[in-house]
């Protein structure tokens, strides 16, 4: 492709992703590459407050002459998904019956995606899977890129994979593209980017030579390593509770005011109770903070939701 | 090593909590709980200062029939007896010359002492400063309240100026004591204070101090609600050991920005800490000395 078989048309690839997935460097190679070819191309992205775990985007558009810098809704001849709640918030952008969906099916799941701050709560993230998603638009590709870049021994270099998916959804050289990420990639990486990028090619390859049913037969890789860690920590606190000793209770309230949660309240006899166990994190801060002793948080036998109201009476320490 | 490379060490990790530690700690263990309820107001700091005691004596997994808990008059002596250990309750002010004859008879035992702020400083000032100086093996935990609590009320060393008592009913015109400040000057090894709301790291601290061979002085500054917190107007425990640690400032912070914002902040964490040798052994190499050169 270059600018004389394609005079007048503009294309426009949106990449979206998280902070520090390296959306950024996702563009810039593809705006470099365009440059070189003699397209007058216009970034631009909103990284400003992304932090890492933020939203990250970038617009590119090339074409003969460029004047806004934003793609505008149902105008992305490519949408690039870093990360796959990511690809569902950005769908729209896409071009209805023409665009091409390439997304990671990594899961990010953000703090604030855990309403319930309980042990071991439900997150609520995206319920739609690939395959759905893939079904509804015009070219999907949905792979495990950060899958592919473990295996490849550095989980950053999936945004290199995804490039590599990227380049077979535009008209550019190949070696023009291996040019230009060797060219802006640190260079003790390019070993490992080049060949992240060949593995993104490789993978459409398969996926156009087999039949379109067996499209994804990997499972997506759900759990990112820091939130295997974050349930571990669940499984441990998961069950556990405050018990009250009434009897030692003389109501002094610290417990009340300090719970994070404010799950405990003084009732009509100056004595704790606990009014709402389902928001309680076991952070025992009440335990630690009784002057009276009168707080035990202990676990109990089964998790919270499923009927805790049933084993707590067991679990009781021996009162006087 | 370097004394303020330590410091700021430790007052780093201080507020760090095993998870192991804090579940398979049971206080009741460590309590006579055929005492319980115990007598103190609602809302009373000593019974938080308790707990991080007895916590810092199972992470140490000290034995109890090694341990000596002495303990003074006051609402503050009076907590030593809810302690299901070697208990010795002494006559006012003389905790500390209590342990010492123990600690000197019996270096087998591990002798921690809990004081208050007029035990200690007023009615046992004498004996807080030669504890000090001789530096032998002893925890001593203050517990500063402010206020003589249990007699009703009287202004103590510790009571801050303008602060309304029974024995200051226009509000307490005497300069303080900082108890840590004259603890360390006296000669003490290891001195450190804390609030009660710092709970586990109030812990750390108590069990750095067990654990100094020397003497060791832990101020804990506490809550009188009842008394004194409602004749000076200081609101609820809640809202007393909140305003107890906004004027207290970590020492490992150093001479942070705020601090000509925030004048008069006390330092919290381990203040000073030595290594000079304790008393005891001193004491033992010499009658040893003594013993071989009679014979």
């Amino acid at each position: 492709m270059n600018k004389q078989e394609k005079p007048n048309s503009i294309t426009n690839v949106l990449i979206v992703g998280v902070g520090g997935q390296g959306v950024i460097m996702v563009s810039k190679v593809l705006a470099r590459l365009c440059q070189r070819h003699g397209f007058d191309v216009k970034q631009s992205e909103v990284h400003g407050m992304a932090k890492r775990g933020g939203v990250v985007f970038s617009h590119v558009r090339f074409g003969e002459k460029i004047w806004s810098p934003t793609v505008s809704e149902g105008n992305a001849d490519v949408l690039l998904a870093l990360e796959w709640a990511e690809a569902l918030r950005w769908l729209h952008y896409l071009k209805p019956k023409t665009g091409t969906f390439i997304a990671d099916t990594q899961h990010i799941v953000p703090p604030f995606a855990c309403l319930k701050r309980h042990r071991g709560a439900e997150q609520r993230y995206a319920q739609e899977t690939p395959e759905e998603i893939v079904s509804q638009v015009a070219k999907g590709y949905a792979l495990d890129a950060t899958g592919i870049a473990t295996e490849l021994g550095n989980f950053r270099v999936s945004n290199t994979v995804l490039l590599g998916t990227l380049s077979t959804a535009l008209a550019f050289d190949e070696a023009d593209w291996r040019d230009t990420l060797a060219e802006l990639v640190p260079p003790k990486t390019i070993d490992t980017n080049l060949e992240a990028f060949q593995k993104g090619r490789d993978w459409v390859e398969e996926v156009k030579k087999t039949p379109k049913k067996e499209k994804n037969t990997k499972k997506p890789n759900k759990i990112a390593p820091y939130q295997q860690q974050v349930k571990i920590q669940n499984d441990i606190q998961q069950d556990l509770i405050p018990v009250i000793t009434a009897a030692w209770c003389k109501g002094c309230d610290i417990c009340v005011k300090m719970c994070p949660e404010r799950c405990l309240k003084l009732n009509t006899k100056e004595v704790v109770e606990l009014v709402e166990p389902e928001r309680c994190t076991g952070c025992r801060i009440c335990e630690w903070l009784c002057p009276d002793f009168a707080i035990d948080v202990v676990k109990v036998p089964t998790p919270l939701n499923e009927e805790a109201s049933k084993s707590k009476p067991a679990s009781l320490p021996e009162t006087v | 090593m370097n004394e303020t490379e330590d410091i700021s060490k430790n007052g780093e990790d201080t507020h760090l909590v095993s998870e192991k530690s804090a579940r398979d700690f049971n206080i009741r263990d460590y309590l006579r709980t055929s005492l319980f309820p115990h007598f103190l107001c609602p809302g009373c700091g000593h019974g938080i200062a308790l707990r991080a005691l007895l916590w810092a004596i199972y992470e140490l997994d000290i034995d109890k029939n090694n341990l000596v808990i002495v303990s003074g008059i006051g609402c503050s002596g009076r907590t030593g007896a809810y302690i299901d250990a070697n208990t010795f309750h002494t006559t006012h002010g003389r905790p500390l010359a209590f342990a010492t004859g123990l600690a000197l008879a019996r270096p087998d035992l591990k002798v921690i002492v809990i004081t208050g702020d007029g035990d200690c400083l007023a009615i046992g000032g004498n004996h807080l400063i030669h504890a000090s100086r001789r530096n032998l093996d002893i925890t001593c935990m203050m517990l500063n309240n402010e206020v003589y609590g249990m007699t009703g009320g009287q202004a103590s060393p510790t009571t801050s100026e303008t602060r309304y008592t029974t024995t200051s009913p226009s509000g307490s015109i005497e300069p303080v004591f900082d108890a840590c400040r004259l603890a360390e000057a006296a000669g003490a090894g290891f001195v450190g204070r804390d609030v009660t709301l710092q709970m586990p790291r109030l812990k750390n601290l108590l069990r750095d101090a067990i654990q100094y061979r020397g003497f060791s002085f832990v101020e804990v500054i506490s809550d009188c609600t009842e008394i004194f917190g409602r004749k000076n107007d200081l609101g609820e425990s809640p809202e007393m050991i909140l305003s107890q640690k906004s004027a207290m400032r970590p020492s490992s912070y150093g001479n942070v920005v705020d601090e000509p914002f925030r004048p008069n902040t006390l330092k919290t964490g381990i203040l000073a800490r030595n290594d000079r040798p304790e008393y005891g052994a001193t004491y033992r190499a010499h009658a040893e000395t003594i013993q071989a050169k009679g014979k």
